[in-house]
């Protein structure tokens, strides 16, 4: 029942494709060139930016980004060939003020461009891997503009010409200057840097390598630096104003590397202006400036520091080693003092404080102290005679302060042992004779050198102000227990002193006046009756006596002598001339000692009690004295000096030193013993540095000298040599 | 801006709205209102009584809305989509992720959406993006999604088997496969997410000849380094690294004897200690091996093994492992989903396994699954059968547990982007769960 009437349907292919108007993109397009050339014109204000912005994603949207995008380039670059041209036409300083307008109108229209063309940017870009609209309108500029032929070089050329004139002192428009420079670090670092920064540095260490060369020759040191501080000052002022701040650290670079490293030598050792005549003057100032401008440069301080540390050493040597000065030894050790003093000042007005320069300091005075075999004793002299006078009535600060300074210079000395020996026999002096100004100076100087040296350093000094003081005891229980038969006796003033503690050479006692014997024998029986199993023996070279003396017309006077001239003048009571060979055997006074205070007694103008024939300076052994009757003098207690050498003879010295070496021995011996005991084996090499190292806040050992102590050792077993290596030792337990 | 007046009155689409510049203001100057209103384009604004826009009302309606508020409502008759389309118009797009989703919290979650899957296995791994996008390695495929969750074009490698992937950035995806014999095909290689193009493919050169090999597990560190198990044919197994800006190996880690490295299961960058985490488990290995490498000394710092540990009658297999740098420890996590912990400031240390109640054992389904753990944001993130559970605190406390009803159990599971993305073994789906935006009091 087919229906013979068939009809055929037939699904035809939908043909009819879907084609928005094939113009379409080229009239879009064309609508959204049309704006950019308007935009470029200064013509935008008839333009509908929803329209624009509306065809640009209608473009993107339809797959038209490619030819958008294309259309954008090709546009946008002839636009700047046209800008390009207008730039190149402008000439001499117009062409600057040219660039920059049109600088600004492109940016204006770039950002505009990006307006319309935000969603372009925002989906098609991205997925594309293009280059967003705004960068490429940077390298679009860069590229036609910037980079182009003519323009780029006379551009380089302005800028480098705008910096020169400023240079020499003339006024340019900086903010056009900053706006430019802004321009070319906007395109990118390396257009920056390669567009200008090279070119700059370049023409920057030309025109300073030819300045410092004009300025060195004319000028002297101080203002050299000054004029070099002023171009460094005027190159960061200038970074900061229309520079990249990364440019800072590259063209101060070459100002310092042009103006200060390169003429370092010659400044330093400028003729009359150098380094030297700048510390000889105290010129702060100028120091200062040498300090922080050669900071700025390699070796520029280690230079500084070198010419200073010879400096210092040279002045220090002629200083210790110049005849003239050892005379005075207060005068050597204060001017070492004012020495220290003016570095000090320079290091900390015009080094900043620097530490490598205050340890160069410290070093070259540590090298030239000890160039001068007696500084010890000259150290410990001058701060004997501050104690003993210069002190007096000065406040406990000022005190702690020239206490501080002796420590400072104390520290620099190799030979500590030393200064600790004469310190000993100045300070014996001092408490013997009661000459101390201050208690709390001497001990203040003790408690520093206790913690600068440790406490074996001074137990002696402290055991000797012990002996003071129970000596003081001890005289009042004597005088106490007496009190009956006092009577007419002398008066008898005893100072126990311990052996060992002080710096006493056991000396035969002289023979003293009978009237004094009985009360020293008095004396003798109270203390070893209060203190059982000691021994008493006198030091009869270090007493003093007051004496009660008429001379002729009846005249009176208390005469301060010392014991011997006591002992002396006792004879006298009996006889009215004596020959030096009786007055010797009566008082078994050691010559020197004989000689030193018969000379203090008659040649002595003023408080010559005895009269000496014949008349001569120096004591002879065939001179024989008187006892002077015409002696007067105004005031009623007269003080008759030893005439003391301050200083030490040469033969006392030589002694001094070979009592301080025998001392060292057993030091050294101690150290060696005990290095080895921890070490049990070291070769010679080493433990010779670590004995030096253990001793080095004392003294410097000789090496010869540990060698023959390590021998001596090793005679006595402490030690002994390896068998196989004879550099090596053992110790023996 | 330039206006005049604060009034502002749109005419879109034959719709007249009327708003403020300071409602616009809030759409930046990077949209299409910041360009609109900028005086470059503005000189004629005395004259305009009403700007035309050409595009559809209702959105803009929602969007303008969003300018206002900072909140999106979207009405049930305008397809998401669309709103997405326009706000790209406008240039509002990120307004409008930023609206949609709250701070990632753990314990704030709520299940957003679920995207099937067309592929006709099954997925294996789950990545989150960075921006809140992900990525499906499906076989030897990868589907990659964008926030919106758009698909964009699939990336493939020859369509070798996908071991891993990993998101460099939101528009960089990096994945890992297996070698074809002979062909030097697989490896590695780094995509873009939009259009699914290969930039690069890294290659492995041992004694200076180009080798094909097999890539593992993925790691990357914030210095633009690229961490990954490799086996080679003869001896080129352990961890390579690679620049991924310039796509060239940098360093080349050679496994030693009797330890697993080329076929590690997980990389982790401790960026602190400036090392590598890796960690080859059961069932991949008989023995599980955790390590520690330092590029910089070329030395293994820290390691673990279980091969001489007792077998205990309840066996604890290590199932996965993750370096918790704020506590200096590894935390593992066993197929019973019991957490275990080690100290990874003292060498050779055991696992001290949390005794919490087990109220999974005894109710293991047919086909068990990998359990998985993740960290973010200091809470501790375990996944096990069809749940993840949420742990704080430190004494990591359960504090939550997430769970849909089919999908079957969870395989993998990713944090990223503010959002968390779990791939269920069965139907090839996955769940996307997020925080909402806090309550409007």
């Amino acid at each position: 029942m087919s229906t013979p009437k068939r009809r055929n349907f037939q699904i035809e292919a939908f043909k009819h494709r879907v084609v928005v108007d094939p113009n379409y993109a080229e009239k879009t397009w064309k609508i959204l060139e049309h704006a950019i050339d308007e935009i470029y014109n200064h013509n935008a204000s008839g333009l509908s930016f929803e329209e624009l912005y509306r065809n640009a994603y209608n473009m993107v949207l339809h797959k038209f980004g490619e030819k958008l995008y294309s259309g954008l380039v090709t546009t946008m670059t002839s636009h700047l060939k046209d800008l390009s041209k207008s730039i190149e036409a402008a000439q001499g300083v117009l062409f600057l003020e040219e660039l920059n307008r049109k600088w600004a109108d492109h940016n204006k229209a770039l950002q505009m461009i990006r307006d319309i063309l935000m969603y372009m940017d925002r989906t098609f870009i991205p997925s594309t891997h293009k280059t967003p609209v705004h960068e490429l309108g940077l390298n679009l500029w860069r590229d036609s503009i910037i980079h182009f032929g003519k323009i780029q070089i006379r551009l380089r050329i302005i800028l480098l010409e705008l910096v020169q004139s400023e240079r020499t002192g003339e006024v340019i428009n900086r903010g056009l200057m900053r706006n430019i420079i802004k321009m070319l670090m906007d395109l990118g670092s390396s257009v920056y840097q390669e567009d200008f920064e090279k070119y700059f540095l370049e023409v920057s260490a030309h025109f300073y390598s030819a300045e410092s060369q004009q300025f060195i020759e004319c000028c002297d040191c101080g203002d050299y630096l000054k004029k070099a501080e002023r171009r460094l000052n005027e190159e960061m002022e200038r970074v900061s104003h229309y520079l990249d701040v990364r440019s800072e650290a590259k063209i101060t670079n070459v100002v310092e590397k042009e103006m200060i490293a390169n003429h370092m030598q010659r400044l330093v050792h400028m003729e009359n202006s150098g380094l030297v005549n700048m510390l000889v003057d105290d010129k702060y100032e100028d120091l200062g400036r040498m300090y922080s401008l050669f900071r700025r440069v390699p070796d520029g301080l280690s230079t500084i520091k070198e010419v200073m540390i010879s400096h210092i050493r040279e002045t220090g040597k002629q200083l210790v080693t110049d005849p003239e000065r050892l005379r005075d030894p207060v005068d050597f050790v204060q001017r070492l003092l004012d020495e220290k003093d003016k570095h000090d000042k320079i290091i900390s007005l015009a080094f900043n404080n620097d530490k490598t320069f205050q340890n160069a300091l410290n070093s070259s005075f540590e090298y030239f102290i000890n160039l001068n075999p007696r500084s010890p004793e000259f150290i410990s002299l001058f701060v004997d005679d501050k104690l003993r006078k210069d002190l007096k009535g000065v406040s406990e600060e000022d005190v702690e302060i020239i206490l501080d300074k002796v420590m400072m210079l104390f520290r620099y000395l190799q030979e500590k042992d030393i200064f600790e020996k004469y310190y000993k026999q100045h300070l014996a002096k001092r408490l013997l004779s009661g000459k101390t100004v201050s208690d709390d100076a001497e001990r203040s100087l003790i408690v520093k050198l206790k913690t600068e040296c440790g406490y074996q350093f001074t137990s002696k000094l402290e055991g000797m102000f012990t002996d003071m003081k129970t000596s003081q005891d001890t005289m009042q229980g004597f005088y106490a227990s007496q009190v009956a038969e006092t009577g007419d006796s002398p008066t008898l003033a005893v100072q126990v002193l311990t052996t060992g503690s002080w710096p006493t050479q056991p000396s035969a006692p002289c023979n003293l006046p009978a009237e004094i014997l009985g009360v020293c024998e008095k004396f003798r029986t109270y203390y070893l009756g209060t203190h059982t199993g000691r021994r008493l023996s006198w030091q009869t070279n270090m007493g003093t006596a007051d004496l009660k003396a008429t001379f002729g017309k009846g005249q009176k006077h208390e005469l301060n002598v010392s014991t011997y001239q006591m002992c002396v003048l006792m004879l006298f009571n009996n006889a009215d001339r004596l020959s030096y060979k009786e007055i010797e055997q009566a008082t078994e006074i050691p010559p020197s000692d004989l000689k030193r205070c018969l000379q203090s007694l008659a040649c002595v103008k003023g408080k010559n009690v005895l009269r000496k024939e014949p008349m001569s300076k120096d004591i002879g052994e065939g001179d024989a004295f008187f006892f002077n009757d015409k002696f007067a003098s105004k005031f009623y207690k007269v003080k008759i000096g030893t005439v003391v050498a301050q200083k030490e003879s040469e033969p006392e010295k030589q002694e001094t030193r070979q009592r301080v070496e025998e001392d060292r021995k057993p030091q050294i011996e101690a150290a060696i013993v005990r290095i080895m005991k921890s070490r049990r084996t070291l070769d010679h090499n080493n433990l010779v540095s670590e004995v030096t190292k253990l001793l080095q806040s004392r003294f410097l050992a000789n090496p010869v000298i540990i060698k023959k102590r390590i021998e001596s050792l090793i005679e006595r077993e402490f030690l002994e040599r390896d068998s196989v290596d004879r550099k090596m030792y053992r110790y023996l337990a | 801006m330039g206006i005049q007046r604060d009034r502002v009155r749109f005419n879109v689409g034959g719709k007249i709205f009327e708003t403020s510049a300071t409602t616009l203001a809030n759409a930046g100057r990077n949209s299409m209102f910041g360009a609109m209103f900028d005086e470059n384009w503005n000189l004629q604004s005395s004259e305009v009584d009403e700007y035309f826009i050409d595009r559809n009302p209702a959105c803009f309606s929602v969007l303008l809305d969003l300018l206002r508020t900072g909140e999106l409502h979207i009405p049930t008759n305008i397809p998401e989509k669309l709103i997405y389309r326009e706000a790209l118009y406008y240039g509002l797009l990120d307004h409008v992720r930023a609206s949609k989703f709250g701070q990632f919290d753990g314990n704030r979650l709520k299940l957003a959406m679920s995207v099937t899957g067309r592929a006709p296995g099954d997925g294996t791994a789950i990545r989150a993006g960075p921006d809140g996008g992900c990525c499906v390695a499906d076989g030897s495929m990868v589907h990659v999604y964008d926030w919106m969750l758009e698909e964009h074009p699939p990336i493939h490698l020859n369509y070798q088997t996908v071991n891993d992937m990993g998101w460099i950035d939101s528009e960089n995806i990096v994945i890992s496969a297996c070698e074809r014999l002979g062909r030097g095909d697989g490896g590695m290689g780094l995509f873009s997410s939009s259009t699914g193009d290969l930039r690069y493919k890294f290659q492995v050169s041992h004694e200076n000849q180009v080798k094909s090999f097999t890539a593992g597990a993925l790691s990357f560190s914030s210095d633009y380094r690229i961490f990954a198990s490799c086996k080679g044919r003869s001896n080129e197994y352990g961890i390579g690294v690679w620049d991924h800006v310039t796509g060239q190996q940098s360093d080349f880690f050679y496994e030693s004897l009797g330890w697993s490295l080329g076929d590690a299961d997980r990389l982790q960058w401790l960026h602190e200690r400036n090392c590598l985490l890796v960690a080859t488990l059961f069932p991949r290995k008989d023995n599980c091996y955790i390590s520690l490498l330092d590029f910089r000394v070329k030395r293994m710092v820290w390691s673990w093994s279980d091969i001489e540990a007792p077998v205990t009658v309840v066996e604890k297999r290590v199932r996965d492992a993750i370096a918790m740098e704020d506590t200096s420890s590894i935390c593992v996590v066993n197929e019973y989903e019991d957490l275990g912990f080690m100290d990874l400031r003292r060498e050779g240390g055991c696992v001290r396994w949390s005794s919490r109640s087990r109220l999974m054992k005894g109710k293991m389904p047919d086909e068990p699954c990998c359990p998985k753990l993740a960290l973010h944001g200091g809470q501790l993130f375990s996944s096990m059968n069809d749940s993840i559970s949420v742990f704080c605190g430190s004494d990591w406390v359960l504090t939550s547990r997430l769970r849909r009803s089919y999908g079957g159990s969870i395989c993998d599971f990713s944090i990223g982007g503010d959002r968390l993305f779990a791939l269920h073994s069965e139907e090839n789906v996955f769940d996307m769960w997020e925080t909402p935006p806090p309550p409007i009091i």
